[in-house]
């Protein structure tokens, strides 16, 4: 109950933000929120379900250049975009989970790093499907006339960052009953103990490829909101240090607690704007926070105060 | 066919040093269970320490190949305390996002100490041609398959004869009952890091001369040295030094007789192939590892 | 204990960014300027040479006594090369610091993503680098918000293949380029314009961007005979190629896309680069009276020196900040008519003697392309 409210009160904050600051911090927000729905989504195949993912900024990018290519070759809007670049990213992530039913542990690690690789390498060199290196520019359909309202240029980010929220909201209440589901409780079975998640008679076969088409449904949502939101797409914008950012805000968060990645993104979008001029240390101090968290609190953040609060 | 020759030289001189940084790769996956993916910052550490004995020490070249191997010998202590020791008792995911975030951070401590820019390493005999038949290669592309079989013979010989060698072996095959023959696990563990390190820094240094170092040059070294030590079976050193060598000769044919921008997909399909379908290597024995 | 300083940060972090900032720009202060270029990643190299230009160009501008009586400031914002990034830096300028105009950035992409957003709030941009068509395509013809100071890639490879069939009298060319857009943009150009022109094609193929080995590829191209081998990528990998020609002995003339301009490639392709050739916006030798003074006057602040990154850098600042002079008040709406318009008789350091701030309806300055030659590890313009 208390987390239900306090969940409501922050949802509503966030909602009003818009009214009290500019914006150059309704865009920073907006990008928060962007990978929020990116760290929950890896949370549920690496933190609940224990498979190890590399690939989150692949399924980043499909979302975004299924969004920017139906755009440009339909004419469609965000709100035909948004199912259209979960199912096309979680196709792609029924792909990714087929070897892994036959892998464990650093060989899917290594495959998933090569289907980053391979996403990257396609999306930047098929130029002229995804517009090759400098990517593709969409046309500005945002969520002004769904409103309703009249809203001018700049105030169109204020409408898409609700949107934005809204369906971060969505995809984490999605998350989140996921991840209590039964199917939820099976993931967890199949992390702590494969072979006894089998025994007893669990179908690992479903648990783990649903793991993963879930994941990478919602990396490509966030993906259709960032292509909207830049109004295009750049192949460097899915990187595989984009994966690196969304392992690291998921492990210092605390894996497979569900509230620590969301308190990991929010640390490590906010983290280089304060940094000012350090900004270039920024994946430096991504790397170390990484190999400090891992070492000294493989639990997370999350993980340890729960620990706490349980002796 | 004479051309065909030197295809195969090119091959052989590229695939050397994958087999250099895959042995140390596979030595440390089989021996202590750990993934290294910061292998290839071994590598291009290597590269800026061959370049700061020539350019800064003022060292010729075989001191200067001491020093890479000095350097790159602490940089695997410091790795094995890092990506080992601490993690001795947990799942292989905690080394795998550890030597993650490792990669990530040394490479961009070296873009802030070195700068983006690409440097190279001049030495001497950078333009001496040698001629052996219908084949032609400046000397310093023939030093480094030279270089790799005098390190791969030592390796071969240290861990075939001496006492650190058997235990390395011990360790691969059982850890617990190497224990209770009397191998000291956290020694073994110190000097195999030393070892893989050390011949991933050669390997840079001596690449150095022939191509640039940068600050993200260790990903595509890595990502080829993963493909080698798949290929050529998780843990297994002779495996990999084949598949080192072939995956070279495979690459330099296709850029000669296919395309050239086919030649990195090429190991990337044989991978995924591979791991799909053979997943112990096509050297390598089906071994239950669960 | 680590959670409690960890809360502590977090809390103090929001309490930051909720307070609305209620700052009004002084009029006695000094007049900020915004600039963004990649100053971290890859693209740093080239960004940390157009950084030069800019703060080269405030610095004098500054020893002038400022513009309207006032000091300026520049506010410099790193893009990473990300477009993310690039789109929160320019509401951070133009938000946070009310910068009446931006000069920046260097990657096509992040450019283009960028001045969507600021021309949204109308604050003009002016390119850091940035060379590629699309980022003043997407300008309304007549009414552009981003504007480069020198011609687009598309020029650059037309005037690159008439200096190889023209200039050097080399019809066999073979073509090697990298798979980015870059590369792919230029070497197309250059294969389209060489056969037009009466060159011939003989051979053509790319690579990924970072690949070392070259030597079988350049074997095979070997026993093509080329002419003239035409190179469009990166400057790094442009000099990896060069000089594995030479050991693999494909002697022949070599000719690079612009981004083989700095003398980091002199340095790294060594004397393998004697000969090669590469269009220029900018020399220090140039014939441009306006420029050359330009570059002794950078030559003696940086001991170093201009090239084109730091050249083009100058002009983009320049151009705003003399736009920005001549409207007499900070005002970003008035600065973008008197960019537009206003600038036909202001010099510029890039091109040929007499080349003005005369941009076109898309916000494009054009002039010929220099082609400049590597004789004795320097850069030539002599015909």
């Amino acid at each position: 109950m208390r987390n239900i409210s306090l969940s409501l009160a922050g949802i509503l904050l966030l909602a009003l933000l818009p009214f009290g600051v500019g914006g150059y911090e309704v865009n920073v927000a907006m990008v928060i929120l962007f990978y929020v729905i990116l760290a929950v989504g890896l949370d549920l195949v690496s933190g609940y379900c224990g498979q190890f993912s590399f690939a989150t900024g692949a399924f980043y990018g499909l979302g975004a250049y299924t969004a920017a290519i139906m755009n440009r070759d339909l004419g469609t809007s965000v709100f035909v975009n948004l199912p259209a670049g979960a199912l096309v990213a979680g196709l792609f992530g029924l792909l990714l989970g087929i070897p892994a039913l036959r892998l464990k542990g650093h060989f899917l690690a290594i495959v998933t790093i090569a289907f980053q690789t391979i996403v990257y390498l396609i999306i930047s060199q098929w130029t002229s499907f995804t517009g090759g290196q400098v990517g593709l520019t969409m046309a500005n359909v945002g969520p002004v006339t769904v409103f309703g309202v009249t809203l001018f240029e700049i105030a169109s980010l204020r409408a898409y960052y609700w949107l934005t929220l809204v369906m971060t909201v969505i995809c984490v209440f999605a998350a989140w009953r996921l991840a209590n589901s039964r199917l939820g409780r099976e993931w967890i079975a199949i992390r702590d103990d494969e072979t006894l998640a089998a025994a007893v008679g669990l179908d690992t076969t479903r648990g783990k490829l649903t793991a993963f088409v879930a994941s990478a449904a919602l990396a490509g949502i966030a993906g259709v909101l960032t292509a909207h939101s830049l109004r295009g797409v750049t192949p460097d914008d899915f990187t595989i240090w984009i994966s690196a950012t969304v392992v690291a805000m998921m492990v210092i968060g605390g894996r497979g607690t569900f509230i620590g990645p969301i308190i990991g993104a929010i640390f490590l979008v906010l983290m280089p704007e304060f940094l000012g001029r350090f900004a270039e240390y920024k994946m430096l101090i991504y790397g170390i926070l990484l190999v400090v968290a891992i070492t000294v609190m493989p639990e997370g953040v999350v993980g340890r105060l729960r620990q706490r609060s349980a002796r | 066919m004479d051309l065909f020759l030197q295809y195969i030289a090119n091959g052989v001189v590229i695939g050397s040093t994958y087999v250099l940084v895959a042995v140390g790769l596979t030595l440390i996956f089989g021996i202590l269970g750990v993934v290294n993916f910061a292998h290839g910052e071994f590598y291009m550490l290597g590269g800026y320490a061959g370049i700061m004995a020539v350019t800064v020490l003022g060292l010729p070249v075989l001191p200067a190949i001491g020093f890479v191997l000095a350097t790159s010998a602490i940089v695997g202590v410091a790795a094995e305390a890092i990506l080992h020791k601490p993690m001795k008792n947990r799942d292989a995911t905690s080394s795998i996002i550890s030597s993650f975030g490792l990669a990530v951070a040394l490479q961009n401590a070296a873009l802030i100490a070195f700068g983006p820019q690409p440097q190279r390493l001049q030495t001497s005999f950078s333009t001496i041609p040698v001629e052996i038949g219908p084949i032609f290669l400046p000397l310093q592309r023939l030093m480094i398959p030279i270089m790799m079989v005098v390190l791969i013979s030592v390796l071969y010989v240290v861990l075939r004869y001496t006492w650190t060698g058997r235990s390395l072996r011990a360790m691969a095959q059982h850890q617990t009952v190497a224990r209770l023959c009397g191998v000291q696990v956290e020694r073994v563990a110190v000097v195999t890091f030393m070892v893989g390190a050390a011949l991933a820094g050669v390997a840079g240094m001596l690449m150095s001369s022939v191509f640039l170092v940068y600050p993200i040059v260790g990903n595509m070294i890595a990502l080829k040295a993963f493909t080698v030590v798949i290929l050529g079976g998780m843990g297994n050193v002779a495996g990999a030094a084949v598949a080192g060598l072939v995956l070279g000769i495979v690459e330099s044919l296709t850029s000669a007789y296919i395309s050239n921008s086919m030649r990195d997909v090429v190991g990337f399909i044989v991978v995924i192939l591979v791991l799909l379908f053979r997943p112990q290597g096509l050297f390598g024995k089906a071994v239950d590892r669960s | 204990m680590t959670f409690f300083s960890r809360r502590h940060m977090l809390s103090i972090l929001g309490a930051t960014v909720a307070a609305p900032h209620i700052v009004r720009a002084q009029d006695t202060g000094p007049i900020k300027i915004g600039g963004m270029l990649p100053l971290s990643g890859a693209a740093s190299i080239e960004g940390r040479q157009i950084i030069l230009g800019l703060q080269f160009a405030v610095e004098e501008w500054n020893a002038r006594g400022g513009v309207l009586g006032r000091k300026i400031e520049l506010v410099m914002e790193d893009d990473e090369s990300n477009s993310t990034k690039g789109v929160t830096a320019v509401r951070r300028l133009i938000e946070r610091d009310k910068v009446p105009f931006i000069v920046g950035t260097y990657a096509s992409a992040v450019a283009a993503a960028a001045s969507k957003v600021s021309a949204e709030y109308k604050v003009p941009m002016l390119s850091g680098g940035s060379t590629g068509a699309i980022a003043t395509d997407q300008n309304t013809p007549g009414d552009p918000w981003f504007f480069r100071s020198w011609p687009d890639s598309n020029a650059q490879g037309e005037d690159t293949a008439r200096a190889i069939v023209d200039k050097f009298k080399k019809t066999k060319v073979a073509i090697i380029h990298d798979n980015t857009n870059y590369g792919v943009t230029l070497a197309e150009q250059v294969t389209r314009v060489v056969a037009s022109v009466g060159g011939s094609i003989v051979s053509k193929d790319s690579y990924n961007a970072g690949e070392q080995d070259f030597s079988s590829m350049l074997t095979k191209l070997r026993t093509l005979r080329p002419e003239a081998v035409y190179i469009g990528g990166w400057a790094g990998d442009g000099a990896n190629i060069v000089r594995q020609a030479a050991e693999v002995g494909l002697r022949t003339q070599f000719v690079g896309s612009g981004s083989m301009i700095s003398d980091d490639f002199i340095r790294l392709a060594g004397p393998a680069c004697e000969g090669f050739a590469v269009a220029s916006l900018y020399e220090a030798s140039t014939p441009n009276p306006v420029g050359r003074a330009f570059g002794e006057r950078f030559a003696k602040r940086h001991n170093q020196d201009a090239n084109t990154f730091s050249s083009l850098g100058f002009d983009s600042t320049s151009i705003g900040l003399e736009a920005l002079r001549r409207v007499g008040k900070p005002d970003s709406l008035e600065i973008q008519k008197m960019i537009k318009g206003g600038l036909k008789d202001f010099p510029i350091v890039q091109g040929p003697a007499g080349t003005t701030a005369a941009f076109d309806a898309k916000g494009s300055v054009n002039f010929p392309n220099f082609i400049a030659v590597i004789r004795n590890g320097k850069r030539r313009l002599d015909a």
